[in-house]
């Protein structure tokens, strides 16, 4: 036997050695995690793990995006970012989960995550058949279909317009099925192109292999903001042709992890309904508006502290993150997505945004 | 020059236009060529093309959410392996000389390359501020195009015409490497491209078009040339030195394990461990493995070799089932393994003296990792996975071959097997693999595997993709391997027997060698699939190098708007793809030429 066989040797054994320390590693984390029992609350596993863990969206132009140092941005990323400011006190103990469409509620049912936060809209067989439970809505989308005003079509326009038409849009999603339907009824011939990603549809569209392209209103909007030199596309019908209201999802049966989703939620709505912001959060006059200073814990903060929560989780929640204005306009103004006029207004401003009283 | 220029039209006329069906074809050709490389062409050529989507996203492409303050231990572990290249090329120093007329016409293809780039460079960039107006920036002027064109087309003229001097002598080819990889080093320091920054807010944009490509990476990559030249100076030293080469293919085969358990960690070194646990089972092994070297050859060992190595057998199959530190049960397997090799090895004194080096070596390169790997990672990562972009395309890529490599010789081998339990279990691993799409495993190791494993105990994503593509990629290397072994004829197989090796010695010095050359070209091409297959984690939301490409920038719209930039994007990745894939194929064709594939 010569060196060969020992260099072979040795070889051999620091692959079982390389194996063994990927194992090691392994159960080095599996004690980590040996705490997350079955019977145990979303809530204590949460705080017993440390941070929490968020399903967002492999990549979603507003909502979910990774910034050129890998930072996470987006409207979805800030309602992940607020329910660990309301746990925690610190809006920085998450780690994000990029999920894909196809096993997003599996994550949720599996326990990979403890909150999906992933433009998912709401829908009753969602609701029932899978286990999960939705809260409040943050977003309220809707189908649109995007032409081109050379083609004849404007931001009047409706469904019966595209008659004869090619309208380009994603594979096996509901966005398919919705346009196929809406044409069907109002009797409108199209001839549908489908793709697999919504890129290679406005990559189609503006090749002019498709007339057409549609999907949820703001990713239309986003689109058309940047690709759109000749101001020559039109963005239409006015109500959207499918609803699609957007907001977290979480686990069925565990009430006290629902209420800190939706409070959460309620929690940026109404200190967007005093004016509340990061700027003047300080500052603010509590006892002219004792409904803030409730749900603020300015006093004893019983509310929050019976949810399981500190009596300042939702302050930490508008101080660090924002209120749901400032969240809305962060990330979405600079797509041409506005507030006003729109689904998203304040309720008093003929919107659809409305919270609960903190009381 | 003129009879140049009339001999290339001959030629041309020779192979393209020879007879009217060869013109028609040539015409016929061109124009579908022309027709199918037009929308690139168009690409290539429009004002909307935005390089900045990939310029300004670099460091997401390398490493992702990898913080800053950490990235010393990237560039590390890069400088450790071109320090260990340095050392290799030097050693095995290659005495083959290359033309200078090879060299001129590489220099004058490289210009072209330049002359190209610089005439397609976008005279503006042009991109979307976070207000959503249009920010267009000049950012190769027509002066400055000038400025670069007319040196390189004097550059592209002058080693065009050198050809045709007398000018000709002969370099290494080894020499050579430095001079190739000088040149992107030194362009570091002056080539400057547009990169975009913030202001203090972290809102506004200002383009600064004089910004050197890559400044905070010229200087590391300045050093890593420099120490790379250094090591390769060291390695014509050290290449008369015995068993070097042999010390370098095992150093060669440590780095992964180093950089994947060391540099990417931050180890957190708890030093009462170290003292009451790590050293005394260091001193212990090291004991154990000199008195085994000692009294190899004494007569009552000898007699009782068997009863030793059963008795260590049994020791490490408790010990590695019990409580003992990771550290003491890698040690009592590799005890084990060594035990078995002594006898064979250490019959000379200098035999007995490497042996103990060896050993040494070894227990501390392995003390080493282990503590280095399990100790608790100091980085921290907010957000998301520590790895990502290339660096988790490489560490599939690198570590599924490195473990399913010798894991698919194991099944290949246990397939051929004689005994029926062996030969039916590695059938089913092989066969149950290979039938499952690697999709469905990586959703199995996604979703599936948390189902199976006990309640609480959960794996790191990516420990379970790595799991699952081991293998993967491990029953295909079988497959390939078992297919060399197909091709041994039952003649080695019988010298073997005939000359009283043992079977562990007749498959390690006779079959394996034999087969493993023989099917070369196809474990090359299932490294090369492997590599290329990295791609599709992203089904289950990891961010490899293709997903940061293509899903992640083309949705970026802070800082800054790159929305829609996917094809720029696409193209870069494609390019780096295809560097590394090229690269690997053409090694492997020396490799298969050294060794006389085909020929013998």
């Amino acid at each position: 036997m010569n060196k060969k066989a020992i260099v072979f040797l040795l070889v051999f054994a620091m692959v079982i050695v390389a194996c063994g320390d990927t194992t090691e590693e392994a159960a080095v984390e599996a004690t980590e995690e040996e705490h997350d029992h079955e019977g145990e609350s979303t809530l204590e596993q949460v705080l017993e793990r440390g941070f929490l863990k968020c399903g967002v969206s492999t990549g979603a132009t507003g909502f979910t995006e990774v910034g050129d140092d890998g930072s996470y941005s987006g409207f979805d990323v800030d309602y992940c970012y607020a329910v660990a400011a309301a746990v925690f006190g610190d809006y920085s103990k998450v780690e994000f989960k990029q999920l894909t469409a196809a096993e997003r509620f599996t994550a949720l049912s599996a326990g990979e995550i403890d909150v999906l936060i992933r433009n998912t809209t709401w829908t009753q067989s969602r609701d029932t058949e899978l286990g999960n439970d939705f809260g409040p809505t943050t977003y309220f989308d809707g189908q649109q279909l995007m032409g081109r005003v050379s083609d004849g079509l404007s931001s009047s326009s409706t469904l019966a317009d595209i008659d004869g038409l090619r309208v380009c849009t994603n594979a096996g999603t509901t966005t398919e099925k919705n346009i196929t339907e809406g044409a069907g009824l109002v009797g409108a011939t199209i001839e549908l192109v489908t793709v697999e990603a919504f890129s290679e549809a406005i990559d189609k569209f503006i090749a002019g292999e498709c007339d057409i392209v549609t999907t949820d209103g703001s990713g239309l909007v986003g689109r058309r903001a940047v690709n759109d030199a000749l101001n020559d596309w039109a963005i239409f019908p006015q109500s959207p042709i499918s609803k699609e209201p957007l907001g977290p999802t979480y686990r069925s049966n565990d009430s006290q992890w629902a209420d800190i989703i939706n409070w959460v939620v309620y929690a940026t709505i109404i200190a967007d309904e005093y004016g509340v912001t990061r700027a003047n959060i300080d500052s603010f006059d509590y006892d002219a508006a004792p409904e803030m200073g409730r749900l603020f814990g300015k006093n004893d903060g019983e509310l929050q502290t019976k949810m399981g929560l500190k009596a300042d989780a939702y302050y930490n929640v508008v101080k660090q993150i924002g209120n749901y204005d400032e969240i809305f306009s962060r990330n979405l103004n600079p797509l041409g997505l506005y507030r006003e006029g729109g689904a998203n207004a304040r309720w008093t401003e003929g919107g659809l945004v409305y919270a609960p009283p903190a009381r | 020059m003129v009879d140049l220029i009339k001999k290339s039209a001959k030629s041309l006329q020779e192979s393209l236009f020879s007879s009217v069906g060869s013109s028609v074809l040539t015409i016929a050709t061109t124009y579908l060529v022309i027709n199918f490389f037009r929308g690139m062409l168009g690409f290539a050529l429009t004002s909307d093309k935005d390089w900045l989507a990939v310029l300004n996203n670099m460091q997401l492409y390398m490493v992702q959410a990898y913080p800053e303050e950490d990235f010393i231990r990237v560039w590390l572990s890069v400088g450790l392996t071109f320090v260990l290249a340095g050392l290799s090329i030097g050693i095995w120093r290659s005495e083959a000389r290359v033309k200078s007329s090879q060299v001129f016409n590489s220099f004058f293809k490289g210009g072209l390359g330049v002359l190209f780039f610089t005439i397609i460079a976008p005279t503006n960039a042009s991109f979307m501020g976070n207000d959503g107006s249009v920010i267009t920036e000049e950012v190769l002027s027509m002066d400055s195009r000038l400025g670069i064109l007319i040196p390189v087309v004097i550059f592209c003229a002058i080693f065009f015409s050198i050809r045709f001097t007398n000018v000709s002598f002969t370099v290494n080819s080894s020499d050579m490497v430095f001079f190739y990889l000088f040149i992107p080093v030194a362009l570091l320091w002056f080539v400057k491209l547009p990169t975009i920054q913030l202001n203090q807010n972290n809102e506004r944009i200002i383009p600064d078009p004089v910004m050197p490509i890559a400044s905070s990476t010229k200087i590391p990559w300045t050093v890593i040339f420099v120490s790379f030249l250094v090591s390769y100076f060291i390695g014509m030293y050290l290449k008369n030195i015995k068993s070097i080469k042999s010390i370098m293919s095992l150093s060669w085969f440590l780095l992964p394990l180093l950089i994947f358990s060391w540099i990417f960690k931050k180890p957190q070194i708890d030093m009462s461990v170290v003292l009451g646990s790590d050293l005394p089972i260091f001193g212990v092994f090291l004991l154990w493995g000199f008195l085994v070297i000692t009294f190899v050859n004494n007569a009552l060992f000898k007699k009782y070799y068997s009863t030793y190595l059963g008795v260590t057998f049994l020791l490490t199959l408790a010990g590695v089932f019990s409580g003992l530190p990771m550290l003491a049960k890698t040690c009592l397997l590799l005890i084990t393994l060594f035990s078995v090799v002594v006898p064979a090895v250490s019959t000379s004194s200098q035999g007995k003296r490497s042996l103990l080096i060896v050993w040494a070596v070894a227990l501390v390169t392995l003390t080493f990792l282990l503590r280095g790997g399990a100790s608790d990672t100091g980085i921290v990562v907010p957000g998301s996975s520590i790895f990502g972009g290339f660096s988790l395309t490489w560490l599939l890529a690198i570590f599924g071959t490195y473990v399913s490599f010798p894991l698919g010789v194991l099944l290949a081998l246990g397939r051929n097997s004689k005994l029926p339990i062996i030969r039916i279990v590695c059938t089913g691993i092989i066969e149950l693999t290979r039938s499952v799409p690697y999709i469905t495993w990586l959703f199995f190791a996604s979703v599936t595997l948390a189902v199976f494993l006990p309640a609480g105990v959960e794996f790191n994503l990516i420990v379970r993709v790595l799991m699952v593509t081991a293998f993967f990629s491990g029953a295909y290397f079988a497959e390939n391997i078992r297919g060399g072994l197909q091709s041994i004829p039952k003649g080695q197989y019988e010298a073997a027997d005939a000359i009283g090796m043992s079977p562990f010695q007749k498959i390690s010095l006779i079959i394996m060698p034999q087969a493993l050359r023989a099917v070369i070209p196809t474990l090359v091409s299932s490294a090369i699939t492997a590599f290329k297959d990295s791609s599709l984690v992203t089904i289950i939301g990891l961010f490899d190098f293709l997903t940061i490409g293509k899903t992640v920038i083309g949705n970026q719209s802070i800082p800054v708007n790159f929305v829609g930039h996917d094809r720029e994007n696409l193209i870069f990745v494609a390019i780096v793809y295809w560097i590394f894939t090229f690269t690997l194929s053409r090694r492997s064709m020396k490799v298969e030429k050294k060794l006389g594939l085909g020929e013998r």
